[in-house]
């Protein structure tokens, strides 16, 4: 599903972000990056949507070589990459509802899959009853699961997770791992970047870990060590 | 499709609407430049108009009855022929088919007028080139000709029709370059309302563009957006014109004290073609704006 052939990627010329990465991660795979901040986690996961072109290496997603890929094909890429971040990124000015919607409104869905959508996924995340609230009326773990339910309503191959429980208390970040790791039995493909020690000893899946941009440990049922 | 095209409509209002007063800012210059550009137009369209018959250094036309014979005719020709190369430059004669067919061109639209000629009725004339251009010998070789048979009347290009096609001119040329410059300055405005537009929508920009929706997509409503503004200004710039038209240039045909500004005015054709121009100026200026906003401030 997803392959880096020696990767390297560097911002400016003496400081490299990410260096010789070889990894190939299979469709339905659970993956956690791990790595101290700035190790390179971030620039990892930018390569995978091309929101970063790597400076050497191929990127395979899906079995296409995203690099070459030309600048008006990448939205169609990631239309099968769902995304969410450590700030959640929500649309402050619209409800819960209408977050959700707008994934779906932007890449052209018609209105009567958008309304059909929109309640199923916000069922599955938990938040059935806050359709219509505001995100400023969310605690942060409601927030999360409506950006995880906009990244997933699309019903994506693969879903990034740059640091998703950074901003949660254990427990409420406890009940977001619960969610993607269902989201995960989909088949869909999950690829989280985290510092949290506890989760990644507790899920036991594949762990990556990065240092100083390069691979270090590639280790399945991994521990956060 | 339909879909898309309604969602579409409602980001480019919704993005109106945020930044209503800096498009109503950006549609007045857009509109207050094309008004001025056109109204340059239709000053330089109404003098010539106005002098047409004197262009090229004509100083003096001989017009002829109606029912002038023809060997009326032949005689003010030969004389014109024989003073040719002495006091006469050039001369140029205008039968009465020409004259009804600019006289029916002129006052295209004014059937009231129309239905009252004929080419019958229409003069015949000899337009007067001389070789010295002298007030004082214009006229005394003018006088010669009052007085031949046939003759209705002779008529002088005086100084004030020239002074009325330089000030006229220059005044045309005048708005010609301060519309240029605010046409210049609307391009800018539109340019920096959209990037204020596109500014304030970055949230929304970044997920549309995480969640894939095509590049398209994205910079349509801006497009609009600026294409509204420059579409409205100068439509906002046409009922401006229509005015200036209809009182300015009107009232310079029909006052009695400017005789000689008889005839300055703007045919139904002309008009059109000149608000025809704006607004393919103002689209003009809104593709450039939108297209330059979205390549320069919309990462995509």
């Amino acid at each position: 599903m997803i392959k880096l052939e020696n990767v390297s990627k560097a911002y400016s010329p003496d400081s490299p972000a990410l260096i010789d990465a070889n990894v190939e991660i299979e469709k339905g795979e659970f993956v956690f990056l791990v790595g101290a901040s700035g190790s390179g986690k971030s620039t990892f996961i930018r390569l995978l949507n091309r929101e970063e072109k790597p400076s050497q290496g191929q990127v395979y997603v899906a079995g296409k070589d995203i690099v070459k890929l030309s600048s008006w094909k990448v939205p169609y890429l990631r239309r099968n990459i769902g995304c969410i971040f450590q700030d959640f990124r929500l649309l402050p000015k619209r409800t819960v509802a209408e977050n959700v919607a707008f994934a779906l409104e932007v890449i052209g869905r018609p209105k009567h899959v958008v309304d059909q959508q929109v309640p199923a996924i916000l069922d599955l995340v938990g938040l059935a009853e806050k359709t219509h609230r505001m995100p400023n009326e969310l605690s942060g773990g409601e927030q999360q699961r409506v950006s995880i339910a906009r990244a997933f309503v699309n019903r994506p191959l693969i879903l990034l997770a740059d640091e998703p429980t950074g901003n949660l208390d254990p427990d409420t970040a406890v009940g977001i791992m619960r969610l993607l790791d269902r989201i995960n039995r989909t088949g869909t493909t999950v690829v989280m970047a985290t510092h949290d020690r506890g989760i990644v000893d507790t899920m036991r899946r594949r762990v990556i870990e990065l240092s100083d941009g390069r691979i270090v440990r590639d280790q399945s049922g991994g521990q956060y060590r | 499709m339909i879909a898309k095209t309604r969602f579409l409509l409602a980001e480019t209002a919704q993005n109106i609407w945020r930044n209503f007063a800096l498009t109503v800012a950006s549609i007045l210059v857009v509109g207050v430049s094309l008004a001025l550009f056109g109204a340059s137009q239709l000053v330089a369209r109404g003098v010539d108009n106005a002098t047409a018959r004197w262009e090229g250094g004509i100083e003096f036309v001989v017009f002829m009855r109606s029912d002038a014979e023809p060997s009326q005719l032949d005689a003010i020709e030969s004389l014109l022929d024989q003073s040719r190369g002495g006091e006469i430059d050039e001369w140029v004669f205008v039968d009465k088919e020409a004259t009804f067919q600019e006289f029916t061109e002129f006052f295209a639209g004014d059937e009231e007028l129309l239905s009252t000629i004929s080419v019958d009725t229409m003069p015949p004339s000899y337009r007067i080139r001389p070789t010295d251009t002298d007030a004082g010998a214009v006229e005394a070789l003018g006088e010669t000709f009052e007085s031949r048979p046939g003759v209705r009347s002779v008529v002088f290009a005086s100084e004030v029709i020239r002074e009325i096609q330089d000030n006229a001119a220059r005044i045309s040329q005048l708005m010609l370059g301060v519309s240029a410059a605010l046409i210049v300055a609307s391009v800018i405005v539109i340019l920096t309302t959209l990037s204020i537009a596109i500014s304030s929508r970055r949230n929304e920009i970044e997920i549309m563009k995480l969640v894939g929706a095509s590049n398209w997509f994205i910079r349509i409503p801006f497009m609009i957006e600026g294409m509204v503004q420059g579409v409205v200004g100068a439509l906002l710039a046409l009922p401006g014109l229509a005015w200036v038209r209809s009182q300015v240039i009107e009232e310079f045909s029909e006052s009695d004290n400017l005789r000689l500004l008889e005839g300055f005015r703007v045919t139904d054709d002309e008009f059109l073609l000149i608000s025809l121009a704006v607004v393919a100026i103002g689209t003009l200026v809104a593709t450039v704006g939108s297209i330059v906003a979205v390549s320069r401030y919309l990462n995509v």
